[in-house]
């Protein structure tokens, strides 16, 4: 008989297979807590996977400003959280709760983003201070299907897809 | 047989507020939020339950709860002679329980058992108490009378002149004025005739609608707090942050969340409230957020934290709310 322990580290396994072959995902890594209910994991997606709307209309800005004929600003990858689920699985508010408060917005060995760099572009600012919480919700069904959806803690407007 | 006096009622009412209703639409309806539960500058709202239903009938009330509050409730009153016409609906409006908790809440206004208040008010009626108010409800009669009169001879007036600068000034248009100024309008009388009281003699007349009867400023009928239904901390804080809400149905949700006016606006989120412990199945948190991702909207659960110890009494705990979408991979 397989323990939970083992049976949500074999889920953490499946995600992070799918992430590294299927998605190109790099720099991944597993992440334990004392306080987190499971596994987490942290890694660099091969472009950016969320821009949010507000950084989105900093950025056109930014561009525009910039001038030089529709030219565009690289947007590096950022590190993310992926929180390995099963679709069995029926989760409360209470454990969605405590899995935000006891991460940090930014994963470990994030980049990181200076005072003067977000003042020298503000979009910048995203990516550091104004980074909200979120978490990739990497949802595994036994056919292997993993599906990949974003939770934002707190109230966070959609984006403009 | 209260509903159905009412809905006589909603009719007429359409007919005297048509020009109002029309304007309360085009206006800017601009949210101010109302922080404290300070002096209200309106009369408190009335909102009548009937039926198991949260109704308001003025068009004042609906206009400050949505001006104020931020509450656009929903639309309800059709016309009986074409009930499937539903695009444009009119009042009432109906509110959902935790929104008529939340008017009572912010003092604003107090919810009325209407059935029971009507009866209690038509009793009166008979007795001295009620004599000043029988007097209200035949001046409120007479108004009605006469402004109907008046809209009446407008519309008939406008077609006269209308017809006047069709044919030019021919004998047939002064047969037409002659008729009109003789058979016409002996059907009615004219306004300065309407407005001497009734004789105290003529028989007494049973109010099939409550308002006439109401003091607006008063709270008659009034329901306990304690009857109330429970209060929505997630409604309480969607309304706090200046959000409106509709019913969710048509996109799918809860509720439609909106970032100000509905007349302004796209709905941001659809979302659903959940207890704090409730277990969602991840089947209906990624079907929600697809759904929502295909209307571009972000799907947003919430529910209110429970305190572990004594602590807030339900409906005044901190919420947690989080909006899933789609990660496009």
């Amino acid at each position: 008989m397989t323990t939970l322990n083992q049976r949500t580290s074999a889920l953490t396994t499946i995600v992070l297979n799918n992430l590294q072959h299927q998605h190109d995902w790099t720099a991944l890594h597993p992440h334990t807590q004392p306080n987190l209910p499971r596994t987490l994991l942290y890694g660099l997606p091969p472009k950016r996977l969320y821009v949010h709307p507000d950084e989105q209309v900093e950025i056109i800005r930014a561009e525009k400003e910039m001038g030089n004929g529709g030219g565009r600003i690289p947007q590096e990858a950022e590190l993310e959280w992926v929180l390995p689920l099963h679709l069995s699985e029926k989760w409360s508010p209470a454990q969605f709760a405590a899995v935000f408060d006891a991460l940090d917005a930014r994963p470990p060995r994030s980049r990181e983003i200076t005072k003067e760099e977000e003042e020298r572009s503000p979009w910048l600012a995203y990516k550091g201070s104004r980074r909200g919480k979120r978490v990739l919700l990497a949802t595994v069904q036994d056919d292997s299907t993993v599906t990949y959806y974003w939770m934002h803690d707190g109230l966070v407007k959609p984006r403009q897809n | 047989m209260i509903s159905g006096s009412l809905s006589s009622f909603f009719v007429m009412y359409k007919t005297i507020q048509g020009s109002f209703f029309l304007t309360f639409f085009t206006d800017q309806c601009c949210f101010k939020m109302a922080t404290s539960t300070s002096t209200p500058t309106h009369p408190p709202v009335r909102i009548s339950l009937i039926a198991g239903r949260y109704l308001v009938f003025d068009i004042d009330a609906v206009m400050v709860l949505r001006r104020s509050f931020g509450l656009c409730g929903v639309l309800t009153g059709t016309m009986p002679q074409n009930p499937t016409q539903n695009l444009f609906l009119s009042m009432p409006q109906e509110l959902r329980a935790e929104e008529a908790r939340l008017v009572v809440d912010r003092g604003a206004g107090y919810v009325a058992d209407e059935a029971g208040d009507h009866l209690r008010l038509l009793k009166e009626m008979s007795s001295g108490v009620g004599e000043k108010r029988r007097e209200g409800y035949l001046r409120e009669l007479r108004e009605k009378k006469v402004a109907a009169k008046r809209l009446f001879d407008e519309e008939k007036e406008a077609v006269r002149r209308m017809h006047e600068g069709k044919r030019g000034k021919g004998k047939k248009v002064q047969k037409v004025e002659e008729g009109g100024g003789g058979g016409g309008d002996s059907l009615f009388e004219t306004a300065t005739a309407v407005q001497p009281a009734p004789k105290e003699a003529l028989p007494a007349i049973t109010p099939s609608t409550s308002n006439a009867m109401l003091d607006p400023a008063g709270t008659s009928g009034a329901i306990a707090d304690e009857n109330l239904p429970e209060p929505s901390a997630f409604y309480r804080e969607l309304n706090k942050r200046g959000y409106f809400t509709t019913p969710g149905l048509r996109f799918g949700g809860g509720y439609s969340v909106y970032p100000s006016d509905p007349f302004k606006f796209h709905a941001h989120y659809l979302s659903s409230c959940y207890g704090w412990d409730e277990k969602i199945p991840m089947l209906d948190i990624v079907t929600s957020g697809r759904l929502g991702t295909a209307v571009k909207k972000s799907f947003m659960f919430g529910a209110e934290r429970e305190e572990e110890e004594g602590g807030k009494k339900r409906g005044e705990g901190e919420v947690r709310m989080f909006c899933v979408e789609w990660a496009g991979m």
